[in-house]
């Protein structure tokens, strides 16, 4: 079957703007237009991901570009919105239902903790159990009891990521910290600190896809989506989905393995083929867990394998080389597309400081509300 | 005469409301595959099967693990004001099941492996006069 190639990108910063979100998502969707060289009469499907803006967002933000009469819909899948979104592009390019289609993902947040209603129930929001970082906090207990992870290495993850995004111009905070500030900062649940969570805020990424008929008829250069895989948690195997209760006797495999497994298999690849990556670090934990998952290290390894350099830029398998959501801020709708257009400029050669030599391959993934988990892979 | 009681999510506990000391968590176990979920439910989340029983889960427990809340949890958080940093956890029950609950202990006491025990109570009064039963769990001592 024809693969499907990203022909064009295009991002607004991520940050904290007095503008409205249909203007932040056109922005981004008409830099990838013209990224691309394409017109927006010329796209055939549109899918504008987000959560928490109102109903029929995506109409309402590509209008601004021209209302043509394609079908456009929103897609929401919580942190995994943008990876649904993008699935959902390749699908109709493999159905032939286009040839080429427009994925944007947008999004315009509060600040603070989010709207605990979206994803909790009444009782959990009455008793306190609606705070995502109590969630991953629990998670980050239990790995450093039976694994020996400590807060020094936790804190190694949100230091990599902050002294990253000095590098990106479409990060939120652009600011190194030290280890000591990082662990000096306010528990917020512990072990968890306020430098190693990331803020809900605002911005938007947009992908134009091709098929490669499509591609070569344009006479445009493409990255190769190798594989794009959607899954939720199954029973018993994640509690911050958030469970309100978990098998004693069943511990399945969480989102990211499972997720991981069905992507290496569409792309014919593991993780010792991919050269960089960007993954969801809602908490500076959550990284530690996710090397593990995505078989980067074996299970309880994570901590030293931070420590030991390897996820840093110029180590064997850099991570987060764009910050990471700690230091970009998490819009959640336009999170995962964020990292996918990051990943396009890493095998296009174009990051400048925060640039993998050589990079050929790249993956992007994200984990959130309901065992939403996204993973994206891309080939150049 | 007692205030009519509601219990804050329904079939969450199992024995009379009005009877703090005998109530308990109720927990639903699947016929077919023998999973316990928490609450009452229909189905088995694992296998689908329907043939579910209800039964009163055991009051004693061990936190596997836990997080200490130290920021007012955002929207209608009904614990104390001002905000007093609390434990959550997940407790392992009867060694079929891992319950999420608040933890009432002091926040230093609580440890991974601790003993503790359910504990019901009144959290408020709704709008039409009844007490609103929720849960956490206690660390026993010793």
């Amino acid at each position: 079957m024809d693969d499907v190639y990203i022909i064009g990108v295009g991002i607004h910063p991520f940050g904290r703007f007095d503008k409205s979100y249909e203007e932040i998502g056109a922005e981004a969707a008409a830099a990838a237009l013209k990224d691309a060289g394409v017109a927006w009469q010329d796209i055939q499907a549109a899918f504008m991901a987000r959560m928490y803006l109102p109903a029929t967002s995506g109409p309402r933000i590509l209008r601004r570009l021209g209302q043509t009469d394609i079908s456009v819909i929103d897609v929401e899948a919580a942190c995994a919105s943008g990876g649904a979104a993008l699935r959902q592009a390749v699908l109709a390019i493999k159905a032939g239902d286009a040839g080429l289609a427009l994925v944007c993902g947008t999004e315009k947040m509060p600040r603070g903790f989010m709207d605990p209603s979206m994803i909790y129930s009444a009782w959990q929001v009455e008793l306190g159990m609606s705070m995502n970082p109590a969630y991953w906090s629990m998670r980050a207990m239990r790995h450093m009891h039976d694994y020996g992870t400590t807060a020094e290495q936790i804190a190694m993850v949100a230091y990599k990521n902050h002294r990253n995004s000095v590098h990106n111009p479409f990060a939120m905070y652009r600011k190194e910290f030290s280890m000591e500030q990082i662990l000096g900062s306010p528990l917020v649940c512990d072990p968890i600190r306020l430098l190693e969570i990331c803020a809900p805020n605002d911005g938007a990424a947009a992908l134009v896809v091709a098929s490669g008929r499509k591609m070569r008829e344009l006479g445009a250069h493409g990255i190769k989506i190798a594989g794009v895989a959607h899954t939720i948690s199954r029973y018993s195997s994640d509690f911050r989905c958030p469970a309100e209760s978990m098998s004693m006797t069943i511990d399945n495999v969480g989102p990211t393995e499972v997720t991981a497994e069905r992507v290496y298999s569409a792309a014919g690849m593991g993780s010792e083929d991919i050269d960089c990556f960007e993954v969801q670090d809602t908490d500076a934990f959550c990284e530690i867990e996710i090397y593990e998952e995505l078989g980067l290290c074996p299970k309880g390894e994570g901590g030293r394998f931070v420590e030991e350099g390897h996820s840093a830029l110029g180590g064997r398998k850099p991570v987060n080389m764009s910050g990471g959501l700690i230091s970009k801020g998490e819009p959640v709708g336009a999170s995962h597309l964020g990292q996918v257009v990051d990943l396009v400029w890493q095998l296009r050669g174009t990051c400048g400081e925060r640039q993998v030599e050589g990079a050929r391959t790249a993956l992007a993934h994200v984990l959130g509300a309901g065992g939403n988990c996204a993973i994206t892979v891309l080939e150049c | 005469m007692l205030a009519d009681r509601i219990a804050i999510k329904a079939g969450l506990f199992s024995g009379p409301l009005d009877e703090l000391d005998s109530l308990h968590l109720c927990g639903s176990r699947c016929g077919s595959c023998g999973e316990m979920t928490l609450g009452s439910n229909l189905a088995c989340p694992n296998c689908g099967g329907e043939d579910i029983s209800q039964v009163a889960l055991g009051d004693e427990g061990r936190i596997y693990t836990f997080t200490v809340v130290r920021h007012r949890p955002p929207g209608n958080y009904q614990g104390p004001e001002p905000f007093v940093p609390f434990g959550l956890g997940l407790v392992e029950v009867d060694d079929v099941i891992r319950v999420m609950a608040p933890l009432k202990a002091a926040t230093d006491q609580l440890e991974i492996g601790k003993r503790v025990r359910f504990s019901p109570y009144v959290l408020r009064t709704d709008g039409e006069g009844r007490e609103v039963i929720a849960f956490a769990y206690d660390v026993v001592e010793g």
